[in-house]
């Protein structure tokens, strides 16, 4: 008789962890809780801040807070097997190239209405706005933004009697007296695997990455302009040996750990990156100054504004208490105290004034490049295609390692561009 | 077969019963082996036909994340696998630097973990186990770690082998040992000849310690040399374990992913060093084509199963003769 309840038994279990597998992914959002994902290391203390954050979340709407920690390496991964498998959170932090690929998909949900009813259309900051814009509605909630400059060591400056470099000429003028004078600095590495760090320079130069024309895109990769910046920055390295061996394939990190380290003059380098390098290296206290990248003859080279938004997910079955959660953290105090530990600018023009007067250093450059010189790559899910193929990169890297040059690598990079952003 | 026995059972004189007790009991004999291997069998297709079948649907589809949001299905015939086989820097790069690869590696891995192998069997069990431990190591080793050791290793502005290099006046200025195709290689064969050639050592050892200790010392008082002895009599003895490595290992090394990935470059801005894996991932699921990656994984599937059928085939076409 035993024997006949075991199949039973058996079924009995099976069932059992089958309905705990989907159990864990539907359940999840209920009335009182919210699920958020957030993004690992852009704050050093990011769990004490969202305790907080949750504290203040369950005081205002009365629903828990539960936030999941993600690495951005493998970020893009876990949002696509979420989508795939419907467990998706509430609400994302999605870096400003992924947005309009989620938005694309049908991931998202538009949030205009939430938006405008709380009267914040006018206080986004904008270049957060049109990376988080698609087919016409505002899917991100700007958060924070971030922007390139140069960082660069005052001390080597003093000792050496340079000024900070204004125009491209005078880069090339600083770079060659730190080449000669110390030999144990890299003057100005030119990274092959960092393709954020090339666009100033087609920009600065007048040329352009791509631009819609009709409804096809074209790349400006091989026009004169785009390859005059290219060429001067590429020349960096192979005309001048501003650069070294080991940065052809460096990858920003890479430039980011050799700057720590102290073995580089001048690197183009991020607002949020001075932060990190005092913390790695005590010892540069006081010797890190910030330029905005200078302009060819003067003014300034736009650098890609780059950054975080809220996204909030389609499967999210409490939207309002999501735009709560949103509303909490992109303005007013926690905002304020994320922008300040982070070393980012925060989404709403109101937060931001007060830092675009600030006079430090090590803030002020950056801020200033922000709001003179922040530029947009083309908002269109298929350029996080040629993001994802390294089209750019490669590009570099095969003028640096003398594959090809200049003008055979432009062209091919513009050629793959079109290809890939067109559809073919 | 149960007809025709009854039929000769009907036929028999005997007693009836038995008879037909015996075909029931020779039915139950008969599919006794599949009920035992149901468990198995509906596991075993679970977990491997099921997805295999739908990774096989999925090649015929452009698939990419909206798809996935909507779950509907996009079918377009053989356009991913035209879309492969038109495409030009699979014949020119990563085709050839992937068979390339993989021959080159599995050769020196094989080559080298024999060796040390019967290095190992002619040690004592004390050293062979001090040996043995060692050896493990390196294969314990994850294989992520070992890539950024011997990064570092090779690290253009402070590695170890460009220092010493320049410190014995053999070389002036640094060398990016990264950005050419060959060098690039050559480390990455390092890597996987490193990682690899102890799973080679352990299996070949086991083989070895089971040769006839007697047929050796005969063959040595025949005054055959060690290169001899090893061609005539542990090779052919050891046939089925070389034949169950170097399949192993060719699958492996077609399939090496992390190990060229993390290398500089070698994430899809070097193009000259893409290979196989990571050529589909960037041209997939980087780019949300999960279609594409779907049919160049179908691809490599039927591919190694080829080399493995022209493996075994001529393996036992040997044994035969």
């Amino acid at each position: 008789m035993k024997k006949r309840y075991l199949p039973i038994a058996m079924f009995a279990i099976a069932a059992l962890g089958l309905t705990a597998c989907s159990g864990g992914g539907t359940d999840s959002p209920t009335d009182d809780t919210l699920d958020v994902w957030i993004m690992q290391g852009t704050n050093p203390d990011t769990e004490a801040f969202f305790d907080t954050v949750g504290d203040a979340f369950t005081e205002k709407t009365g629903a828990t807070l539960n936030v999941e920690f993600v690495q951005w390496a493998d970020a893009h991964d876990r949002f696509v097997t979420a989508i795939a498998g419907g467990t998706t959170p509430d609400i994302a932090e999605t870096g400003t190239t992924w947005t309009a690929e989620f938005a694309d998909s049908g991931a998202l949900a538009p949030i205009d209405d939430y938006v405008a009813e709380a009267g914040l259309e006018d206080d986004l900051v904008q270049g957060l706005v049109d990376s988080g814009t698609y087919d016409g509605s505002l899917f991100g909630m700007p958060w924070y933004a971030g922007v390139r400059s140069i960082i660069y060591r005052t001390d080597v400056f003093a000792e050496l009697g340079l000024a900070a470099p204004t125009t491209w000429q005078e880069i090339v003028d600083a770079a060659t007296v730190i080449q000669a004078e110390r030999p144990d600095l890299i003057p100005f590495p030119v990274p092959g695997d960092a393709e954020m760090l090339t666009y100033p320079w087609v920009w600065g130069a007048g040329g352009e990455v791509s631009t819609l024309e009709g409804d096809q895109w074209v790349s400006g990769l091989d026009a004169d302009e785009a390859r005059e910046g290219i060429r001067f920055y590429t020349g960096l390295a192979t005309e001048h040996g501003f650069s070294s061996a080991g940065a052809t394939t460096w990858k920003e990190t890479d430039l980011l750990d050799n700057f720590s380290q102290g073995t580089v003059a001048m690197a183009i380098s991020g607002s949020w990156t001075p932060a990190t390098v005092l913390e790695k290296a005590p010892e540069l206290e006081g010797k890190i100054g910030a330029i905005a990248i200078p302009g060819q003859n003067g003014g300034i080279s736009p650098s890609v504004l780059g950054g975080s938004h809220l996204s909030m997910f389609e499967g999210s079955e409490n939207k309002d208490l999501a735009w709560d959660f949103m509303e909490l953290m992109t303005t007013g105090d926690f905002a304020q105290q994320w922008a300040d530990q982070t070393g980012y600018f925060a989404g709403t023009e109101s937060l931001l004034q007060p830092t675009i007067e600030s006079d430090d250093p090590l803030v002020q450059p950056f801020a200033e490049q922000m709001v003179d010189g922040g530029a947009s790559l083309p908002v269109t899910p298929t350029f996080g295609a040629v993001q994802a193929k390294k089209t750019t990169n490669a590009m570099i890297q095969s003028i640096l390692s003398g594959q090809k040059t200049v003008d055979e690598a432009t062209t091919d990079a513009a050629a793959e561009m079109n290809d890939i952003m067109n559809g073919n | 077969m149960t007809v025709l026995l009854e039929r000769e059972a009907k036929k028999g004189t005997a007693p009836a019963r038995p008879p037909r007790r015996r075909s029931r009991a020779l039915v139950i004999a008969q599919a006794r082996p599949w009920l035992l291997l149901t468990p198995a069998l509906i596991l075993l297709g679970a977990l491997l036909l099921w997805p295999l079948v739908r990774v096989f649907l999925f090649s015929l589809q452009d698939y990419g994340l909206r798809e996935i949001v909507s779950g509907d299905s996009n079918y377009i015939g053989f356009g991913n696998y035209a879309e492969i086989f038109s495409n030009s820097t699979l014949w020119t790069v990563v085709l050839p630097n992937t068979v390339g690869f993989a021959l080159v590696s599995v050769s020196a891995t094989v080559v080298f973990g024999t060796l040390v192998a019967m290095l190992m069997a002619s040690l004592s069990p004390v050293w062979r186990t001090i040996v043995g431990s060692a050896v493990m190591v390196a294969w314990a080793m994850p294989a992520v770690t070992g890539t950024y050791v011997w990064i570092w290793i090779f690290d253009a502005d402070q590695g170890l082998v460009n220092e010493t290099l320049k410190s014995l006046g053999l070389m002036n200025e640094s060398f990016n040992w990264f950005t050419n195709p060959f060098t690039f290689y050559a480390i990455v064969a390092l890597n996987i000849v490193h990682h690899g050639f102890p799973f080679v050592a352990i299996t070949v050892l086991a083989g070895l310690l089971g040769v006839p200790k007697e047929m050796l010392e005969a063959a040595e008082m025949d005054g055959a040399g060690p290169v001899r002895r090893f061609f005539a009599i542990i090779y052919p003895t050891l046939k089925p374990v070389f034949s169950v490595v170097i399949i192993l290992s060719t699958i492996w090394d077609f399939k090496v992913f992390a190990q060229i990935y993390l290398m500089p470059g070698g994430s899809g801005s070097n193009r000259e060093v893409l290979n196989l894996g990571v050529w589909s991932y960037v041209e997939s699921f980087g780019q949300n084509r999960y279609g594409f990656g779907a049919a160049i994984a179908v691809l490599l599937t039927v591919l190694l199963l080829i080399i493995t059928a022209i493996y075994v085939r001529t393996l036992f076409k040997e044994e035969k003769e």
